[in-house]
């Protein structure tokens, strides 16, 4: 059992805090994805996890045990990192014998234990090869094998997927799926990418500024966001944002532009004259002869299948509609939409915080 | 500019812009090592060519004649050979401690360390000095009445006739040559340390690589290109060492410290009379062996390129 759990984990360097007490709890075969924008202190907080940065306060405990004073190497666990860190002077046959002969196993389990992985992989055909002859692709491939003959607690990966063409990345997201799938282990799984993210995950952290925004289940986070960041984060394309004010008696919403529109009666708290954020997602609007809200149109983005059309409201704010079929808008139209009262979002615009109540 | 190319033309233009440089090369360089060729196939002590009788091979034969090359006694150049030897031992001696004690102190310096710049900058402070300030440097420091022997006869130890001994004076000049010379090699090192990724660190540490195994499995590995190209330089450097030890012992006490480009000095232009024809032989043999570890370092290098 691997059971990951960080409490009130910090990290400064110097006096810049890059990471502000965060608390997770990742249970034993789950693949938990860290996802935030770049900067927001993901490798930090994975590379904490690991042992490879020291930690500034607070505890990280591997099966209830913390680690903070155990030295990477004993920790248990493996890493994948971006620049798969190939040891380049050595075959991947050596590549992926080094951890083993570090810890004494006999050449013939190595052996046993090498076959058996470059199977799995794929790669038993290139072993004696040097990294420097390897695709990327191939690299990356090494890097997992490398990690999973060592037979880690936790695997941990550092965006390892993000030198790879889009194609290959596909590709290898299934993989590294499957490959989760078929070991069980615990994995922690470092991106910037949400569709990375909400493809793989059991769990995402969503993480900003050295702060955990979200932990949860990718269809939680989506349906449920808990703030406009994590809103706006999750789900492609972007949720769209309008702000305005709560009318007189609640029922409905005056935008900034002066169109209003009916609120949802049940599963939110509001007042009245309170400020807020109504989010809601492109593919939750619509475009209705005579609806509440205009939109001149900015420009159109025809799929053959699905039709994306992108326009700004009366005071200049940005949005997105999500069709399916073929749709034909010229640019400069000025069209009307209704959104979906049943899958909006509202958010208080001056916390960010969500205003549903479960 | 571009109009003297169109009327040169490009190839033209380029050996207008060589010219200076291989007429000053030419002159300085390869018209000496010419002229060379033609005193060590003539005798004498004339220094016009013109007056000086062809002699063929002879100089060479002189200076290899020897009836066993491990018994400098028996050899008819004496001289050259007890300079042959000392050079040879002088340049294993000084290469393997220069470039054992260069990596330790690269290794060390490259390591998160307190006032690194401030070590980096003592190290390398040295090969800025003259080789006669170097050894005027450690003269007075190990002279009869030097500071070492003050310290010494402070301790109670009592001093030693430093210079005067054989044995201390050729281990001294291994040392001052050593520290002369060894902060260029450790920058090099140095240099070539950084160059390896601190990824590849980490994942030997995910990897559970202990410090030795670190060491021997990723580090030398990783540096011997960088290694090798310091060796044949040192090498290089060390054959033609001259000037520093010259000014430190003058080659004595005896012969101890005469190495062989102090030898063509001597034999070509310090003593009488002056066997110009002998110290050109001399030297287009140490030539030749400098040529040959040249064209491995050049190998060296250009495959660590390809590589
Ligand atoms: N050694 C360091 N010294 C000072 N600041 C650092 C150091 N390492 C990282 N930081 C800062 O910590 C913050 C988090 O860095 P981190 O590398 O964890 O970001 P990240 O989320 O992995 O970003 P990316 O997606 O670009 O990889 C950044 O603001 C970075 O500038
Ligand atoms: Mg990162």
């Amino acid at each position: 059992m691997a059971r990951v759990e960080l409490k009130q984990v910090k990290k400064s360097y110097g006096s810049v805090e890059v990471i502000k007490g965060i608390d997770l709890d990742i249970q034993h075969g789950e693949f938990c994805v860290f996802v935030g924008p770049s900067g927001c202190g993901k490798s930090t907080l994975l590379r904490m996890i690991s042992g490879l940065e020291p930690i500034s306060d607070g505890d990280v405990a591997i099966d209830n045990e913390v680690v903070n004073d155990i030295a990477a190497a004993d920790r248990g666990l493996a890493m994948v990192f971006q620049s798969y860190a190939l040891y380049p002077h050595m075959s991947v046959r050596q590549n992926l014998s080094f951890g083993l002969e570090n810890i004494g196993t006999s050449k013939a389990e190595i052996a046993e234990k090498i076959g058996q992985v470059s199977k799995m992989l794929q790669i038993d055909m290139l072993l004696d090869r040097k990294p420097k002859d390897l695709s990327g692709g191939q690299r990356q491939r090494v890097a997992i094998g490398r990690a999973v003959v060592r037979e880690p607690r936790v695997f941990l990966f550092d965006e390892p997927l993000s030198n790879l063409d889009a194609e290959l990345r596909v590709d290898m997201r299934g993989e590294i799926t499957a490959l989760h799938r078929r070991l069980g282990n615990t994995m922690i799984y470092v991106t910037h990418d949400q569709v990375e993210a909400m493809t793989m995950a059991d769990k995402i952290a969503v993480l900003r500024l050295g702060e955990l925004e979200q932990f949860g289940r990718p269809l939680d986070l989506y349906n449920r966001p808990r703030n406009i960041f994590v809103a706006g984060f999750i789900g492609s394309p972007k949720m769209n944002f309008i702000k305005g004010t709560v009318a007189e008696g609640g029922a409905s919403i005056t935008f900034d532009t002066g169109e209003t529109m009916a609120l949802p009666q049940s599963g939110f708290d509001y007042q009245p004259g309170q400020k807020v954020t109504l989010g809601i997602r492109p593919n939750h609007v619509s475009l209705v002869e005579g609806g509440s809200v205009s939109m001149s149109v900015k420009s159109v983005e025809q799929l053959g299948g699905e039709s994306y059309i992108y326009g700004a409201l009366k005071d200049g704010t940005l949005l997105t509609v999500h069709l399916s079929g073929q749709i034909s808008a010229e640019i400069g139209e000025v069209l009307t939409i209704e959104g979906d009262a049943d899958e909006v979002h509202l958010f208080d615009t001056e916390s960010g915080l969500s205003l549903r109540h479960d | 500019m571009l109009a003297l190319q169109r009327k040169l033309g490009v190839n033209r233009l380029a050996w207008a812009f060589l010219l200076p440089n291989l007429i000053l090369f030419g002159l300085f360089a390869f018209l000496p090592v010419i002229l060379n060729v033609f005193y060590a196939m003539t005798g004498g002590d004339n220094v016009l060519l013109a007056d000086r009788p062809d002699v063929g091979a002879r100089n060479f034969v002189t200076l290899l004649d020897c009836e066993n090359y491990l018994d400098v006694n028996s050899c008819r150049e004496d001289k050259f050979w007890r300079a042959v030897w000392n050079t040879v031992r002088f340049v294993i001696l000084q290469v393997g401690f220069m470039v054992g004690f260069a990596l330790l102190t690269a290794i060390i310096l490259n390591r998160d360390i307190r006032a690194r710049g401030f070590f980096r900058s003592v190290f390398f402070f040295p090969v800025l000095l003259s080789p006669v300030v170097v050894a005027l440097i450690w003269k007075w420091i190990l002279q009869r009445e030097g500071v070492l022997n003050a310290f010494l006869d402070w301790t109670g130890a009592g001093g030693i006739n430093w210079l005067v001994d054989a044995q201390w004076a050729f281990g001294w000049s291994v040392f001052i040559s050593v520290w002369a010379h060894m902060g260029f090699y450790t920058l090099i090192l140095l240099a070539g340390l950084q160059a390896i990724p601190r990824d590849v660190y980490e994942a030997a540490l995910m990897d559970r690589a202990n410090a030795w195994r670190t060491f021997r499995r990723i580090t030398l590995p990783l540096l011997a290109p960088t290694m090798l190209v310091v060796l044949i330089l040192a090498l290089i450097k060390g054959v033609q060492t001259f000037d520093e030890v010259y000014a430190f012992t003058g080659g004595g006490p005896g012969t101890a410290t005469t190495f062989i480009i102090q030898y063509i000095y001597e034999e070509g232009f310090a003593g009488a009379p002056r066997l110009f024809g002998l110290a050109a032989a001399a030297s287009l043999l140490v030539a030749g062996v400098l040529v040959v570890l040249t064209l491995i370092q050049l190998r060296i290098s250009r495959n660590n390129v390809d590589g």
